[in-house]
């Protein structure tokens, strides 16, 4: 499984949505329900998933799907 | 910078009174079953203890204050001082310790203060009795520390209403020569108090019938008032894992403090999320870090003597326990509390009926 797997695969669990539902509109003011305690689920995930510990700024930041993939490239994460 | 070392004072008996009501999180109207699923799998606080319409902070506080000094066996004459620490006092004014020390019988020679400081409150509690104390003049003190924080905001609130649980604490404190110093470090950023507040009710917005009562719908399951007590679930959960992480390192390099001699690292029961994130930067490890949140969530100033009753009483009843209590939350304010206890009294936590 690719990172980009990986990081999509806790994106439709979070959400409860398909992966073809994963674009540049996915985002915290166009998705039903994306609160802060999805937010914190997504990043706690991500977290755990590439063994990474986020920035508080960069928790702040994941409120896309677009800056989610922007905010780990910034640990390293190759997507 | 604020920092006390308070020589002079020692913890005697700590216990907790909490409403006999607990509410499941699938059992609030707010959430739909996966709702709930994912704030017990994520947030953690899975229950908590929700007082009815008429129970007050004070309430709880006064069944665990009986109960702690018969406890003690303290005569209520025997008693100095009494510290109120609640965001919810059962009136404006005048100040609920002066209700409590005749509700309790404590004596009109009783110096009392309320102290509404939020979930720092033990350690804000600790602090103020604790320098009363240390000179000897004043022997004993009782901390009543507690709050009913689900009656402060809307029943209409996802980011606020399964957070909090309701709770009474009772700390007893002594005069005592042999005590161990008590160590408090405080701060306070003043800028962030928006992310936690009441915005309507002070005199800075009197409540109007106009305004204060009319209802906002701010998506994702947030509704309220300017009456409501809100949280700025974001900004918290940043100020959370930031500031109280230095605060704690801080303590632990200035009294040369590790993971292997502190029995016990007490932090604010804010919720799992926060609490697993500064046990991982802090890189504490996780038999030395007690979690209630789960059966009490969030019970404010009230936290970390709950940790004290819930999990720690058989250790703290028969050993020497070295504690690093850290507290964060309204004001904002943050502090780390050194404090090395000798065998006492915990009475177990009392589930209260209504009337």
């Amino acid at each position: 499984m690719t990172n980009l797997d990986k990081l999509n695969k806790i994106f439709c669990e979070v959400f409860s949505v398909e992966e073809s539902a994963l674009n540049s509109e996915f985002n915290n003011c166009k998705v039903e329900g994306w609160d802060s305690v999805h937010q914190l689920s997504l990043t706690s995930s991500v977290e755990d998933e590439f063994d990474i510990m986020l920035d508080a700024e960069d928790i702040l930041e994941f409120t896309s799907y677009d800056n989610a993939k922007k905010v780990l490239a910034k640990y390293e994460v190759e997507l | 910078m604020a920092l006390w070392e308070i020589k002079n004072v020692a913890l005697r008996g700590v216990t907790g009174t909490v409403p006999n009501n607990p509410v499941k999180s699938a059992e609030l109207d707010i959430f739909t079953p996966e709702d709930a699923q994912l704030f017990d799998d994520t947030v953690g606080i899975k229950n908590r203890y929700l007082a009815p319409d008429g129970v007050c902070a004070s309430d709880l506080c006064c069944d665990a204050a009986d109960r702690l000094l018969t406890g003690l066996g303290w005569d209520k004459e025997s008693i100095d001082v009494l510290v109120f620490a609640s965001v919810t006092g059962d009136y404006k004014t005048p100040p609920t310790s002066g209700i409590l020390q005749d509700r309790l019988g404590l004596p009109t020679s009783t110096f009392v203060v309320d102290l509404p400081m939020g979930c720092c409150g033990t350690l804000y509690a600790i602090t103020v009795a604790g320098n009363l104390l240390s000179a000897g003049t004043a022997k004993r003190a009782l901390l009543l520390i507690g709050d009913t924080a689900s009656r402060m905001g809307s029943y209409k609130d996802k980011s606020r209403v399964p957070l909090f649980g309701d709770a009474g604490m009772a700390m007893a404190l002594e005069y005592d020569t042999t005590a161990e110093k008590i160590a408090i470090e405080m701060n306070t950023l003043g800028s962030g108090y928006q992310a936690l507040m009441t915005p309507h009710g002070g005199y800075r917005h009197p409540i109007d019938q106009e305004k204060s009562f009319v209802e906002e719908d701010f998506g994702n399951g947030i509704i309220r008032a300017p009456k409501d007590a809100l949280i700025n679930g974001m900004d918290v959960f940043s100020f959370a894992i930031t500031k109280p992480p230095i605060s704690v390192k801080k303590m632990m390099e200035r009294y040369e403090l590790t993971a292997d001699n502190v029995d016990y690292f007490l932090i604010h029961q804010a919720n799992k999320l926060i609490v697993d994130r500064i046990v991982k930067k802090l890189k504490l490890p996780l038999e030395k870090v007690p979690y209630d949140l789960q059966e009490f969530g969030n019970l404010g100033g009230a936290s970390i003597p709950m940790l004290m009753t819930y999990n720690l009483a058989n250790e703290l009843q028969t050993r020497p326990l070295t504690l690093l209590c850290s507290a964060f939350g309204l004001g904002l304010t943050w502090g780390t509390m050194l404090l090395k206890t000798k065998p006492m009294v915990i009475c177990p936590v009392s589930y209260m009926s209504k009337g």
